[in-house]
C-alpha cells in the first residue's frame, strides 16, 4: 500500500533543525530572553506611565492590573509566533540554494517549515511550564493554558504560510526581503505583540479582524486570561482553519508560477 | 544621476541565448564530461537535465522522465553535486545531515550504514563524521557533499565543478572514487569541469559547448589525436614546406613553419610516434638540427586552441 503521508522524514526534519537551532546555546537562549524581555519592558514603561504619570484609572477599558497579566502572558505566545523561515525561503530563491532542496523528494515549503518549527515546539511547552507556574499568581486556568498554546500554534502555522507567499516574490524581483519585513511590522501591530487590541478605536477594529494575525498572541491571550469564552475559542480555532486552507492553496499557486521563473542563480 | 533614475523607473533587461540546438543522447552507465568556456551553458545544461529549470523550447528526458516535472521517483534517483553550492548544514556534523537524508530517501537503516561505510572509507573520512561541517577544509567538505549526494545510490548524477578550489591531492582522490564509483554502480555521471585532468581521466566522450551550441560530441582521444606527437625542430638551413615535404615523404599539410619570428624557424612535424626515427634519418640527411623536442598534444591545449578560435 502507497504511503500517504511519510512521517519519518518529517520527525528527521524536526530533529535536524532543533539540533540545528540549538547548535549555539546561549545564543539560542539570549536569543529568547532578549525577544521576550524588551517588548514586555516596554509595555511595562508605557502602562506605568499611564497609570501612574497620567493617573488614569483604566486605559481602553483595562485596569492598571489587567493590562501588566495582558503583558506577562502574552510575551509566553509571542514566542511561539512564526519564525523566520519565510526570510530563509526568499534567501533560498535570490542565491540559487533553492536548487539543493528542489531536488530532493520532499515538498521544500513544508521541508523548510518544519526544521524552523523544531525550536518553537520545544519552547512551546516551556511555554506551557511557565503558564502552569504562573497560574498559582494569575488568573489562568491550565486547560486554558493548553488552549490557548494550541491556538498560539495555528498561528504559527498561518504566520509561516503568509510569509512562503510573501517569498515567491522573490522568484519576480530577486530579493523580497523588505516585503517581508513589512509583513512582521504589520503582524507586530495587529497580533497584540505591541499592545492589547482592545486598545484600538472601534472605528479601526476591522483592521485587525479581517487579518488572521490577531490568532497568534492576542486572542490565545485573551483566552488564557478567560476574556473569551469556549464558543469564541472554537470560532476562532475555526476561523484559523479556513486561514490555513486558504493560504495553503495561495502556496500552491505562488509557488507553482513562481518556479517556472526560477533561475538556479550563482553557478 | 540619470542613469540611476532610469535604472529606478525603467531597468532594463538583456535576453541571452544560453543554449541553441543542442542534442545528444546518453547510454546508461557512461561517464560524460561537459566542457566549455564560462558561460558556455554547461551549468544551464545541467540545470535542465536535473529539472531545475525548464528548456524554454525543445525537450529533454533523462531516464524517460521529464525533468522539469520533477516527479518523486525522479527526485529520488538524481543527484546533483554544485561545487559552488552546499547542501549540508554548516552548523551541524555531516552524520546528522546524513542522517535526515536517510529519512528523506527512505533508505533501509542497514543498507543506510553499508553505503555510508563504503562512501567514507572511499574518500577517508570516517573519522571526520561527527565534526561540524564549518569546521572541516575546503576538500573535506566537498567529500561530505558528495557523500550527502550519493547516499541514496542515484542513477544519474549531475556534477558541476566538483574539484573546484581543492588541492591536487584532494582532486585526485576525489577522481578516484569517482572512477570507482561509476565502475561499481553503473551510474551515470555528467561532469562539468574547468580541470582537464579531471576529465582525462575520468571521461570517455566528452562533449564541448561554445556559446551555447554544441561543438564536439565524442572521445578526448579522437580530440588530441592520442599517439600523434609534435616533433620540434630547429634546424641551421631555411627549407620551404614543400622542400621539406619532399624530403620527408609526408603530407604538406603534417608540416607546420613557426610563422612567428623570423629568425630562428622551428619547424613542426605533426607525426605519429613510430615515425619520428625515420623522418629524422630522411632530415638529416640535407639539414644539419640544432634543436629538436617532442611534445604530446594535451586535452587543455586543444580546449584551449578551441576557445581561441572562438575569441
Amino acid at each position: 500500500m502507497k504511503k500517504i503521508i511519510n512521517l519519518h522524514w518529517r520527525a528527521a526534519a524536526l530533529k535536524n533543525g532543533f539540533m540545528d537551532a540549538v547548535a549555539y546555546r546561549a545564543e539560542f537562549f539570549i536569543d529568547i530572553i532578549g525577544s521576550a524581555l524588551v517588548p514586555a519592558s516596554i509595555q511595562l514603561i508605557l502602562w506605568y506611565a499611564v497609570f501612574y504619570i497620567g493617573q488614569a484609572h483604566s486605559f481602553g477599558g483595562m485596569s492598571f492590573i489587567e493590562l501588566i497579566n495582558y503583558t506577562i502572558i502574552s510575551v509566553l505566545f509571542s514566542q511561539i509566533r512564526g519564525g523566520n523561515q519565510d526570510f530563509e525561503l526568499q534567501e533560498m530563491i535570490r542565491t540559487g540554494n533553492l536548487s539543493q532542496h528542489l531536488l530532493k523528494p520532499i515538498g521544500v515549503v513544508e521541508f523548510v517549515y518544519i526544521r524552523g518549527v523544531a525550536p518553537k515546539l520545544v519552547i512551546a511547552s516551556v511555554c506551557i511550564c511557565i503558564g502552569v507556574v504562573l497560574s498559582i499568581w494569575l488568573p489562568i486556568t491550565i486547560p486554558r493554558i493548553f488552549g490557548a498554546i494550541f491556538l498560539a500554534l495555528l498561528g504559527n502555522i498561518i504566520h509561516y504560510q503568509v510569509g512562503a507567499i510573501l517569498s515567491t516574490f522573490s522568484f519576480l524581483w530577486e530579493e523580497a526581503y523588505s516585503v517581508l519585513m513589512v509583513k512582521n511590522l504589520i503582524v507586530s501591530i495587529l497580533s497584540g505583540e505591541l499592545l492589547p487590541l482592545n486598545l484600538f478605536p472601534a472605528s479601526m477594529s476591522w483592521a485587525w479582524k479581517t487579518t488572521p494575525f490577531y490568532l497568534y498572541v492576542f486572542g490565545p491571550t485573551q483566552f488564557a486570561l478567560g476574556k473569551w469564552s469556549v464558543a469564541q475559542y472554537f470560532h476562532s480555532l475555526g476561523v484559523g482553519a479556513i486561514w490555513i486552507a486558504i493560504l495553503w492553496v495561495g502556496i500552491r499557486i505562488s509557488w507553482h508560477l513562481g518556479i517556472r521563473r526560477y533561475q538556479s542563480l550563482g553557478g | 544621476m540619470r542613469g540611476v533614475m532610469r535604472l529606478l523607473i525603467k531597468p532594463s533587461y538583456k535576453t541571452t541565448e544560453a543554449l541553441k540546438n543542442v542534442s545528444f543522447q546518453i547510454e546508461r552507465g557512461n561517464f560524460i564530461g561537459l566542457i566549455g568556456a564560462n558561460g558556455a551553458g554547461k551549468t544551464t545544461l545541467l540545470k535542465i537535465l536535473s529539472g531545475l529549470i525548464p528548456p524554454t523550447s525543445g525537450n529533454a528526458k533523462v531516464m524517460s522522465f521529464v525533468p522539469f516535472e520533477r516527479s518523486i521517483d525522479f527526485r529520488k534517483k538524481i543527484s546533483l553535486v554544485m561545487g559552488q553550492k552546499a547542501q549540508l548544514w554548516w552548523d551541524l556534523s555531516a552524520l546528522d545531515a546524513f542522517d535526515l537524508l536517510r529519512a528523506i530517501y527512505e533508505i533501509p537503516y542497514p543498507s543506510y550504514k553499508k553505503r555510508l561505510n563504503e562512501l567514507t572509507e572511499l574518500l577517508n573520512v570516517n573519522q571526520l563524521l561527527k565534526t561540524q561541517i564549518r569546521k572541516l577544509s575546503l576538500g573535506e567538505r566537498m567529500k561530505m557533499e558528495l557523500i550527502g549526494a550519493l547516499i541514496h545510490w542515484p542513477e544519474v548524477i549531475f556534477l558541476d565543478e566538483p574539484t573546484i578550489g581543492l588541492d591536487i591531492l584532494a582532486a585526485h582522490n576525489l577522481r578516484s572514487f569517482l572512477k570507482k564509483f561509476n565502475q561499481n554502480h553503473k551510474a551515470t555521471i555528467i561532469l562539468t569541469s574547468h580541470n582537464m585532468e579531471d576529465i582525462e581521466e575520468l571521461c570517455p566522450r566528452i562533449l564541448i559547448l561554445k556559446t551555447g551550441e554544441l561543438i564536439y560530441d565524442g572521445s578526448p582521444n579522437t580530440l588530441t589525436k592520442k599517439g600523434e606527437i609534435r616533433l620540434k625542430l630547429l634546424l641551421l638551413q631555411y627549407p620551404t614546406p614543400e622542400e621539406l615535404a619532399k624530403t620527408t615523404e609526408l603530407p604538406i599539410t603534417q608540416i607546420e613553419v613557426e610563422q612567428e619570428s623570423p629568425e630562428p624557424r622551428h619547424i613542426i612535424f605533426h607525426i605519429k610516434k613510430e615515425l619520428i626515427i625515420a623522418v629524422l634519418q630522411k632530415l638529416m640527411r640535407y639539414y644539419q638540427v640544432i634543436d629538436m623536442s617532442i611534445e604530446e598534444q594535451s586535452l587543455e591545449t586543444v580546449i584551449q586552441q578551441i576557445y581561441e578560435k572562438n575569441n
